[in-house]
């Protein structure tokens, strides 16, 4: 309060004292002849107070005060109404408004600090906040999927595996993969928690775009809710591998018949005697091979070769092989025969321990494999392919490239024993993970979680192509921004005028599409709050009080309530209309 | 002029009865329309109502005396008396004539408002009661299924409809006669089956026979059974295909009409019922049958026979075998029933008694039977037979336990006595007792003994039992000298005096004693290399479980005759090897299948001459092969991915779709041969896509929703990815290389 009084209207302060001293003085000049008499002091005073009175009214004093103007809430959705009425009871006055994304909030141009009840703001709509004081006080009442994670495109035979936490989930509902038709691939029954973490997996049965749903039922069948969760698959293409071996084993000879049969295209190389080799070609292979020289070895995706095969490569074949490993990306898979073992660390970059164990169980139903009583010794390079859990198989990278190997020996057994689909299992596994990949030009990410319709759609371009475009419906081109520290990388936003899939093209020799999938408005909006919730948690932080420097700031001029000036007025004047007729 | 108002009521009368008669008919035909569908039906209800309607209401016996007598009830200006106005004036009286004229005169307005008694407003509330009844019978029906009519309109007919939009000026061909005959072969006894319904389920071999007619012109009538195009014969007007159903399947019908549209028919099945091979059951026979020598050997056989079209012919095999190990020979024998069997039953029961002397079976010989019966399936038919009986004259003279004496080599070891040669030995000892010292005695009963526990030992290894001999013989102890120890020493010392060492391998001393160093030798037992390895109990396999009991039983006996032996009471050990050598026989006739296997040494290789020959001509060889791999149903989840985006109206249907489409049908149809009842839906679903008009988007939904549901999953395959490599991850694998 030492602030002291400070009239708002202090620009008339001049005129209306000179005006308010003329009307006195008038007033006194008229009074005169009664100058002798008590009243006449009576009345000065009267009419003094009457014309100060009537001053005030004009000049509006206020004081500053800690004020409610300066605050205001926004509403947005998900507030609690509680947390409203309580902000409400402090702050008498206090503006609200109720916040549309896209909408510019009318209430920010005279408060300078709010408090934000609800999900939040839109992350595009953080400018209009930019220079004030927010307390975000977010909302609990998220319920529902807060997180659906996923791999949104993968090749025909890779599983679709979801990963989804569903807040509040109510006990005996089911949560239920269903794929574009709606069949069921996968459920899970949810519990009485907080929030459930569910895993659903499923192997999609054809390529293309699709958009596969997450359900949410009744324990009576009856569909809660529905999310979709859109996917690409896409189809792979064979392999071109190179085999090599000193002899023939089974083991070779059922690895080869597989990947043969499945379309790879195969040269195998079995040595017959000294210097003289069987080279077999399938699907199209072509060429002979004896030394291993960085030209012959590009063009395959993968070299199998055995122990004793990989131990006597020359020193020449050997670089060659690692020189095309490291900057082309072949897969070189070792077979392991007990001599791998025993090599030295300079012979051999797998390193293992011995663990005495000699079987291994895979697979549905379990099977019992035979493996080599060791294990993989866990360096910080090597990796280790799993199959439910166990490591079968391992690999160095090797720059681009990797080095790989198993421990499994004897699965050809598993066709023996008629268990075709689990040996595809295991080998589709190990070399997947080992095969080289085809080197794309050009990467596309989704800045944006859940795109939407007439939303800004961030996006990331990453390529090493200079000259290229990004064309949306065939003649608009997007802007790109290349980041500042990383070069080839670059961003841009669109505006997605439809929802469903969309798609952004790269012009530049080929063409590469990307497809993203713009969902409805009531689509995934539990996840949307949420991750709105976590961006504005990380904007404005979670502490629920305004900064000191900007509570210095609110405080603001209160006009003293004119009402008072009125009932003075009013006395005084009434007196001096009083006083002649008592006198009388 | 008065009578003839009153005719022109009864009139009226009448008809009122008609038209009464004529409601409850209409509604009954009605009800009946309704319900059957059909006009014929409803018309005949009708006809038939509406007869017992005016049979029941009679307007014709609706007399002037009625008329007059219900004028004169109800209306009070008839003064009873318009009977008068029937009766000619001139056989009247004058009052008569008067009153006639008055009540003429007086009757005549009132008369034509008179109303005839009626149930008009029932008749018509019960016309409509049942014309509602029909409409509620035809919805309930229809949401039930009408068992009535439901199969006709949409079963029974095909119904074609054409593949493309058409822009014809022509009228579209229309099937008007469907004929399906289904022959069923001969011997089924069926007469040919006459249907218009296309689904058809046949017995295999039966001939199908479809007759179509059309009236409009059409061209290129064709039967698709499951991609395999088949053309109709034109035959006057109709198109005729016949064909032998040989396995099951589905088809449509295609045609062109005269401007080259095409129409395709909805899917069918035919499902090939396989005739079903007899079933012939054996009663009343355990499967092995045992007799003595002595015994009446027969053996009543009750069979009963069935089979879905009727049996041709039955008969016993019956197969004895004589003899045993390698020189048992066979005799197979057909023995017809004594009873003729009929041709053609569905169901039979023979009884047969079988003599085995009049097989002339011997004891030891053994007799394996079974029946055998045949269907009347044409060109080959259906053969089934019962389970194989045994019949066995038990067989009390070979008992020798030879280790297969007709083996060139005789193994047997020259101290290995069997049980019969025990008992004959101990035999002869309870004789020589008088005459021989006591310890002569004792030491032939040991030795006895020590046979016995030999042989026990040998038969353990049949059962899979350790070989216990080396810890027996290391249990003796050696000191020659020491013959006269102390009792206290214990059994063996006291053995030690009267053992001949047999119990230790070094019998005869040819090699010097090395305390248990000849265990190892002594394990192996000679006939080790001729026999199965039985170390195991688990793998011994030699003995059905009842014979692995009479064995351990046996064995067990044994060891209480070697005890006796032991003790030197051979005459108590005496019942006792009777009783073993007696389950020792019993086991030996009922298992004695063991072939001797002889190993095969190879010669051996000479170290210095391995990896040295002449590599010379050796060359290179090449070897050149290519797979057509296709993944499983590839155009099924092609049509998936193709429905999605027809379902996004993303492109148009095409042609290619359509074939697309087609060869997806084609390969789900093979498939869906083993499980008609999951695919026809699906495969309806891509036939109906042929259709323009079922070319919607929740057609589309719906085929790729089944399409989706019965496709297996995708195997695996390894397959090259695609990878970005950025400079940055580039740069950090490098690095990870470089300081590994």
């Amino acid at each position: 309060m030492n602030d002291g009084v400070v009239f708002l209207n202090q620009n008339l302060l001049w005129p209306v004292i000179i005006v308010g001293l003329v009307l006195w003085v008038v007033f006194i000049w008229k009074e005169w002849s009664q100058r002798k008499e008590r009243r006449f002091y009576v009345k000065l005073i009267a009419s003094f107070l009457a014309i100060v009175s009537l001053c005030m009214i004009v000049l509006k004093p206020s004081t500053y005060q800690e004020s409610e103007r300066g605050k205001g809430i926004v509403l947005t959705a998900g507030y609690s109404p509680t947390q409203l009425d309580s902000l409400k009871s402090i702050y008498k006055r206090i503006k609200t408004e109720e916040y549309t994304k896209g909408r510019t909030l009318s209430l920010l141009t005279d408060v300078d600090s709010i408090f934000l009840l609800g999900h939040g703001l839109e992350a595009f709509d953080f400018w209009q906040v930019e220079n004030k004081s927010v307390a975000f006080l977010g909302s609990d009442e998220i319920e529902g999927w807060t997180v659906i994670s996923r791999n949104n495109e993968m090749i025909l035979g890779e599983p679709l595996e979801i990963r989804a936490k569903y807040a509040k989930p109510k006990a005996g509902h089911w949560a239920i993969l269903a794929d574009n038709a709606e069949n069921p691939l996968d459920s899970v029954l949810f519990e009485e928690t907080d929030a459930q973490v569910v895993t659903l997996s499923a192997e999609p049965k054809a390529s293309g775009k699709f958009v596969y749903h997450l359900l949410e039922k009744r324990g009576d069948g009856e569909v809660v809710s529905n999310e979709p969760v859109p996917i690409q698959v896409k189809e792979g293409r064979p392999l071109k591998i190179l085999m090599v071996n000193t002899f023939p084993t089974f083991e070779t000879k059922y690895l080869k018949n597989f990947l043969t049969e499945k379309g790879h295209e195969v040269l195998a190389r079995t040595q017959l005697t000294k210097g003289k080799y069987k080279f077999e070609y399938f699907n199209g292979a072509s060429g002979s091979m004896y030394g291993f020289t960085s030209e012959n070895l590009k063009e395959y995706d993968l070299l199998i070769i055995d122990t004793d095969s990989y131990t006597g490569l020359g020193r020449a074949s050997k670089e060659a092989m690692e020189e095309v490993a490291e900057s082309q990306g072949l897969g070189v898979f070792v077979q392991a025969g007990e001599g791998l073992f025993r090599l030295s660390k300079s012979q051999s970059p797998f390193q293992f321990n011995r663990d005495y164990v000699t079987e291994i169980v895979l697979g549905q139903p379990a099977q019992t494999l035979s493996k080599y009583p060791y294990e993989f010794k866990e360096t910080l390079r090597s990796q280790e392919i799993l199959m439910d859990s166990v490591a079968v198989a391992a690999y160095l990278p090797i720059q681009k490239g990797k080095i790989g190997t198993t421990l499994l020996q004897n699965t050809y057994q598993l066709i023996l024993d008629g268990k075709e689909a689990l040996y595809a299992q295991i080998w589709t596994q190990i070399l997947n993970n080992i095969a080289k990949e085809q080197e794309s030009m050009l990467k596309w990410t989704a800045i944006t979680q859940i795109p939407r319709r007439d939303e800004p759609f961030q996006f990331e371009v990453q390529t090493p192509l200079t000259d290229f475009q990004v064309q949306v419906n065939d003649d608009e081109i997007i802007p790109l921004l290349e980041d500042v520290l990383v070069p080839n990388k670059f961003t841009g936003v669109v505006y997605p005028k439809k929802t469903g899939w969309n798609q952004l093209r790269v012009f530049s020799d080929s063409i590469l599409p990307l497809s993203y999938f713009v969902y409805e408005d009531e689509e995934l909006q539990s996840i949307g709050q949420s991750e709105i919730m976590k961006v504005n948690y990380r904007k404005f932080g979670s502490k629920n009080t305004f900064d000191d420097s900007a509570s210095i700031l609110n405080k603001e001029l209160e006009p003293v309530s004119p009402f008072w000036f009125y009932i003075l007025l009013l006395f005084s004047l009434g007196w001096i209309w009083l006083e002649p007729k008592l006198s009388y | 002029m008065g009578g003839r108002s009153i005719k022109q009521f009864q009139k009226r009368w009448q008809r009122s009865k008609y038209l009464e008669g004529l409601f409850y008919a209409i509604g009954f035909g009605g009800l009946v329309y309704l319900l059957t569908h059909n006009l014929v039906h409803g018309v005949i209800g009708f006809i038939v109502s509406a007869a017992i309607a005016v049979f029941v209401l009679r307007p014709w016996s609706i007399s002037q005396e009625n008329a007059v007598s219900y004028i004169d009830a109800h209306l009070p200006q008839a003064g009873f008396s318009s009977g008068l106005l029937l009766s000619p004036s001139n056989e009247l009286s004058d009052l008569s004539k008067l009153q006639q004229y008055r009540v003429a005169l007086q009757l005549q307005p009132v008369l034509s408002k008179l109303r005839p008694p009626h149930n008009l407003l029932k008749a018509t509330l019960i016309m409509f009661a049942m014309i509602l009844l029909g409409l509620a019978g035809r919805f309930v029906f229809s949401k039930v299924g009408n068992p009535l009519d439901g199969n006709k309109s949409t079963k029974e007919q095909i119904t074609f409809s054409p593949k493309d939009n058409l822009s014809t000026s022509i009228k579209i061909p229309e099937l008007t006669g469907t004929k399906i005959t289904v022959r069923y072969p001969g011997y089924t006894g069926k007469s040919a089956l006459d249907t218009s319904d296309p689904n058809i389920k046949a017995v295999q071999g039966s001939s199908i026979q479809w007759n179509l007619e059309f009236d409009g012109g059409v061209q290129g009538v064709q039967l698709d059974l499951m991609g395999e195009l088949i053309d109709f014969a034109k035959i006057d007007e109709s198109y005729r295909l016949t064909k032998n159903l040989e396995a099951s399947g589905f088809y449509s019908f295609t045609f062109k009409d005269s401007e080259g549209n095409n129409y395709v028919s909805d899917l069918y099945s035919l499902e090939m019922v396989k005739d079903e091979p007899p079933m012939v059951q054996i009663e009343g026979l355990d499967s092995y049958s045992y007799f003595e020598f002595d015994d009446e050997k027969r053996l009543m056989l009750n069979t009963s026979i069935s089979d879905d079209f009727g049996i041709a012919d039955a008969y016993i095999i019956a197969t004895v075998s004589k003899g045993s190990g390698e020189s048992v020979k066979f005799r197979e024998e057909t023995i017809r029933f004594n009873k003729a069997v009929p041709k053609g039953n569905k169901r039979m029961d023979l009884q047969q008694p079988l003599d085995l002397d009049d097989l002339k079976m011997d004891p030891g010989d053994e007799l394996y039977f079974y029946v055998e019966a045949l269907d009347q399936k044409r060109p080959s038919p259906n053969v089934a037979r019962s389970e194989t009986y045994f019949a066995v004259i038990r067989d009390t003279v070979t008992d020798m336990f030879a280790v297969e004496g007709n083996l060139g080599v005789d193994l047997m070891p020259d101290y290995f006595r069997s049980q019969r040669q025990l008992i004959i030995d101990t035999e002869k000892l309870i004789a020589d007792k008088p005459n021989i010292s006591e310890k002569d005695f004792k030491f032939r009963s040991n030795e006895l003994g020590f046979d016995q526990k030999q042989l026990r030992l040998k038969y353990g290894q049949f059962m899979g039992d350790e070989t216990e001999m080396q810890a027996a013989a290391g249990a003796v102890s050696h000191n020659d000298g020491e013959t006269e120890q102390s009792n206290e020493g214990g059994e063996e010392d006291l053995l030690d005096e009267y053992s001949h060492k047999h119990d230790s391998d070094n019998e005869h001393n040819l090699v010097e004693e090395h305390g248990d160093e000849n265990e190892g030798q002594e394990a192996e037992d000679p006939l080790h290399d001729y026999l199965h390895n039985h170390s195991d109990p688990e793998e011994s396999t030699l003995f059905e479980k009842s014979l692995k009991a009479k064995l351990r039983d046996a064995l067990n006996i044994m060891w209480d005759a070697e005890l006796h032996l032991r003790l030197y009471e051979p005459e108590k050990s005496l019942p006792f090897q009777y009783d073993a050598l007696e389950i020792i026989q019993e086991i030996k006739n009922s298992a004695r299948i063991y072939v001797h296997r002889i190993g095969f040494d190879p010669p051996p290789i000479k170290e210095e001459n391995r990896l040295s020959g002449d590599v010379e001509n050796i060359t290179n060889y090449d070897k050149r092969q290519e797979f057509e791999y296709q993944k499983s149903f590839a155009s099924t989840r092609e049509a998936i991915s193709r429905l999605e985006s027809l379902i996004q109206g993303k492109k148009k249907f095409d042609a290619g779709d359509s074939a697309l489409f087609v060869d997806a049908g084609n390969e789900l149809a093979q498939r869906a041969v083993s499980e008609p009842l999951k695919y026809i839906k699906v495969l309806q679903g891509l036939r109906d896509l042929e259709k323009a008009a079922n070319r919607s988007k929740e057609n589309y939904s719906e085929v790729q929703k089944n399409l989706l549901s019965v496709l297996p999953q995708i195997e695996d395959i390894p397959m090259k990815k695609t990878k970005y490599y950025s400079e940055i991850n580039s740069l950090y694998l490098k690095e990870l290389g470089v300081y590994e």
